[in-house]
């Protein structure tokens, strides 16, 4: 009996011992990347990785995960020395926070700073790197405006309506819109988990706060909770606040479902959300194909005496310490934050180049119209994901209150309150 | 034959070989219980690593600060003190309502409200397939909620609610209560009731299954002659079923209890971890200090106070059973 156990146990060993000891072909290279895009947006995004893979024959696989749920995923992978990609697109609050803590690759001598600007054919205002300590540790891929409120031309026509020019126009087309057969409210919000109404809450801070006090909330010296004439309460109570109250906006629904079939049918006027939305109309698959010229936007109204800004977010990536493929993840690094590499991506639509000296060529005629727009504009960083972490989810969930409360003027304050209770130190 | 002779020699191989050596170790003097102990340790080892290691590490973790760099700062009891005054914990503003009203509230909303509802459905369901013909194929459909994976439940529950998609705000759009008819998903005070009564449906097989086992060892003779002496079905309800279901109830208390104290899959799943905070569950508050505010501390006392219930509630009930 004793001498069979052996037996099988020789043969297991020296089959093991066979299998670690045999010459096998050198494995061919493969990246992994992780980015936040599914559907249309990673459809729009994969040709980019083809492209890159013709030109080196490094293969890239690429797999989308929300960013909510990158955070944990790369929080417990980073403490065991490894990750999950070797290059990930990541907001830049992570990038910044985990750069110096030595889990995020110091990529310094690949990027210049002085060759990235939002709109980047247009010269505009320098869109910065994510650096800490002067070391650079996040590349700047393609962005996306947040640039107002999108509606359709044809219901526009249909209905008489034109965009405003006033913020007495605005809460007159509001009204309009509201009074047409068939509309359940004026504008659609989207739900998701939070970020379309903080989107549309900038907005308004931007406008009629100005950039500098977006700025200031982002940079932290400006208090949420603040009272007093021009502070973001007051701004938030006189233009927002009763606009919900009067029931301008509807209740939250699935942003990219719900919420924009139903405006794209006619249910909602208007709908505020980022340049992706085309991207994201295709998608429907709706029957017949929409028509994406239908497609127009529009900003709040400025006021006298206001600079505005827009806000401008740009995809961040960075490539972890711990990739077993440094020198491809650089070369992917490089190709994504080139002329070549952004001229690619910005040519699927829907993204705008960061990197100067990507031709107008390269956009389709839509997007180039959006992104001639920016130039003279105050650009301005996503506000919650530039502060992000615990932040964000209260500045989402307060909101998410906000827009649901049968009072919300009376909600307003203690919603300011536990925003501001939420900014870090 | 061949695989049957190998099989058995297998079987044979620990009494052959172990057995020997132990009897062999015994006649060298070791005390008759060191086989027992022998057998024991590589449990003990697992248990002590995997588990009470663990446990006291993250008791250990809640007394200190996590500095930048992986250094770390005895702070005594702040971040218990923190813990249990943050409105994230107990929101003593929202009482009694609306949501959010704290995770350790929206927990014990939990149990106040799930636990009898599903126990008493099992009961119920459990009395009325008792006699029925073709009972087994309904218990199958309503067990089916057990054994469904709870994200997957959670996600079945956010179709439910959402509006657009829900059968649940379309019902009450039907039926005319326009306050009922809108996205639950969103609105604070209904995410938390929906998520509960929702999630009825997923425990109900588990006290259904547990319930009808109960009722088959009851001995038919107390029923027959409680109907002769002319007893009504209620009071043979309350003096002979429920009494004798009494340890199998106890089980199922616990049971869930304990589950509906770890509540985190169907909430995550249900909200996609946002809108959370009007249905955090104290699960959820640890994940979201750990990985959302990298507070380690503060995860680990919301972990110690989630154990330290389970342990409570748990002897309470299981003491009880024993009298």
């Amino acid at each position: 009996m004793i001498a069979i156990v052996l037996l099988i146990v020789g043969l297991l060993a020296g089959s093991g011992i066979g299998y670690l000891a045999a010459p096998r072909p050198a494995a061919q290279e493969t990246l992994a990347v992780i980015g936040p895009w599914a559907g249309a947006e990673m459809q729009a995004f994969l040709p980019i990785l083809d492209k890159f893979q013709k030109n080196t024959g490094i293969t890239v696989s690429y797999s989308n995960v929300r960013q909510e749920d990158l955070r944990p995923l790369l929080l417990t992978q980073f403490p065991a020395h490894r990750a999950p990609a070797d290059l990930i697109f990541m907001v830049s609050s992570f990038i910044r926070e985990h750069g110096p803590t030595g889990d995020a690759v110091d990529v310094t001598d690949l990027v210049n700073p002085a060759n990235f600007a939002v709109g980047a054919t247009q010269g505009t205002q320098l869109l910065s790197p994510v650096t800490n300590a002067s070391k650079i540790y996040g590349g700047i891929y393609t962005g996306k405006v947040k640039p107002g409120f999108w509606y359709r031309q044809s219901f526009f026509t249909q209905h008489s309506l034109s965009p405003p020019t006033t913020w007495a126009q605005f809460q007159s087309l509001l009204s309009d819109i509201g009074n047409i057969s068939g509309v359940s409210a004026p504008i659609v919000s989207g739900d998701g988990v939070g970020w379309p109404l903080s989107d549309v809450t900038e907005h308004f801070i931007a406008t009629y706060g100005g950039a500098a006090m977006h700025r200031g909330l982002t940079n932290k010296t400006i208090r949420w909770d603040a009272t007093g004439s021009g502070t973001v309460r007051d701004i938030l109570a006189t233009r927002l606040v009763p606009l919900l109250a009067a029931g301008r906006f509807s209740e939250p629904l699935a942003a990219d479902s719900t919420a924009l079939t139903r405006w794209w049918n006619g249910q909602y006027g208007l709908y505020f959300m980022g340049s992706w939305i085309g991207n994201w109309i295709k998608a429907l698959q709706l029957n017949p194909a929409p028509d994406l010229n239908d497609l127009r936007v529009f900003p709040l109204p400025a006021q006298s005496g206001v600079t505005p800004g827009v806000v401008f977010a740009a995809d961040y990536m960075f490539i972890p310490t711990y990739t077993t493929h440094l020198g491809a993840a650089k070369q992917l690094f490089s190709y994504l934050t080139s002329v070549e590499g952004q001229s690619a991506q910005v040519a699927q639509g829907g993204h705008l180049a960061t990197r100067i000296g990507v031709p107008d060529s390269a956009y389709p005629p839509g997007d180039l119209d959006v992104a001639k727009s920016l130039a003279g504009k105050e650009i301005l960083p996503d506000l919650d994901d530039t502060i992000g972490g615990h932040f964000q989810t209260t500045f989402w969930n307060e909101l998410i209150g906000l827009w649901t409360s049968t009072d919300p003027a009376a909600a307003l304050g203690p919603a300011l309150t536990a925003i501001q209770a939420a900014v870090p130190p | 034959m061949g695989g049957y002779t190998l099989v058995t020699r297998i079987r044979h191989i620990p009494s052959k070989i172990l057995l020997p050596l132990l009897s062999r170790i015994s006649r060298h003097g070791l005390r008759p219980h060191a086989g027992r102990a022998l057998f024991f340790t590589p449990a003990l080892v697992l248990l002590v690593l995997l588990v009470i290691y663990p446990v006291l590490q993250t008791i250990f973790l809640g007394f200190y600060l996590e500095l930048p760099g992986g250094q770390r700062q005895f702070t005594g009891l702040d971040n218990y003190r923190a813990v249990l005054t943050d409105p994230a914990t107990i929101n003593v503003g929202n009482l009694p309502w609306p949501p959010p009203l704290g995770t350790l509230i929206h927990n014990a909303l939990w149990i106040v409200i799930h636990l009898p509802i599903s126990l008493f459905a099992g009961l119920w369901l459990a009395l009325l397939l008792q006699e029925t013909k073709g009972a087994s194929v309904v218990k199958s459909c309503i067990f089916l909620g057990m054994v469904t994976p709870m994200i997957v439940g959670g996600v079945i529950l956010r179709f439910l609610l959402e509006a657009g998609v829900g059968v649940v705000p379309s019902f009450f759009g039907v039926i005319g209560v326009r306050s009922l008819a809108v996205n639950w998903m969103v609105h604070r005070e209904l995410l938390l009731l929906g998520l509960i009564l929702g999630s009825v449906w997923l425990w109900t097989g588990f006290s259904l299954i547990v319930y009808s086992a109960g009722l088959t060892t009851i001995p038919k003779d107390y029923f027959e002659a409680a109907r002769v002496d002319g007893t009504p079905p209620g009071r043979m309800f309350f003096r002979i079923t429920f009494p004798l279901l009494k340890p199998l109830t106890l089980v199922i208390v616990v049971m869930t209890i304990l589950w509906e104290l770890k509540i985190f899959d169907i909430v995550v799943a249900a909200t996609n971890f946002g809108g959370g905070v009007g249905a955090d569950t104290l699960a959820l508050q640890v994940y979201r200090f750990f990985f959302y505010d990298s507070n380690a501390g503060k995860a680990a006392v919301v972990a110690s106070l989630l154990t330290l219930l389970t342990l409570i509630s748990t002897s309470l009930i299981l003491r009880r059973m024993a009298k």
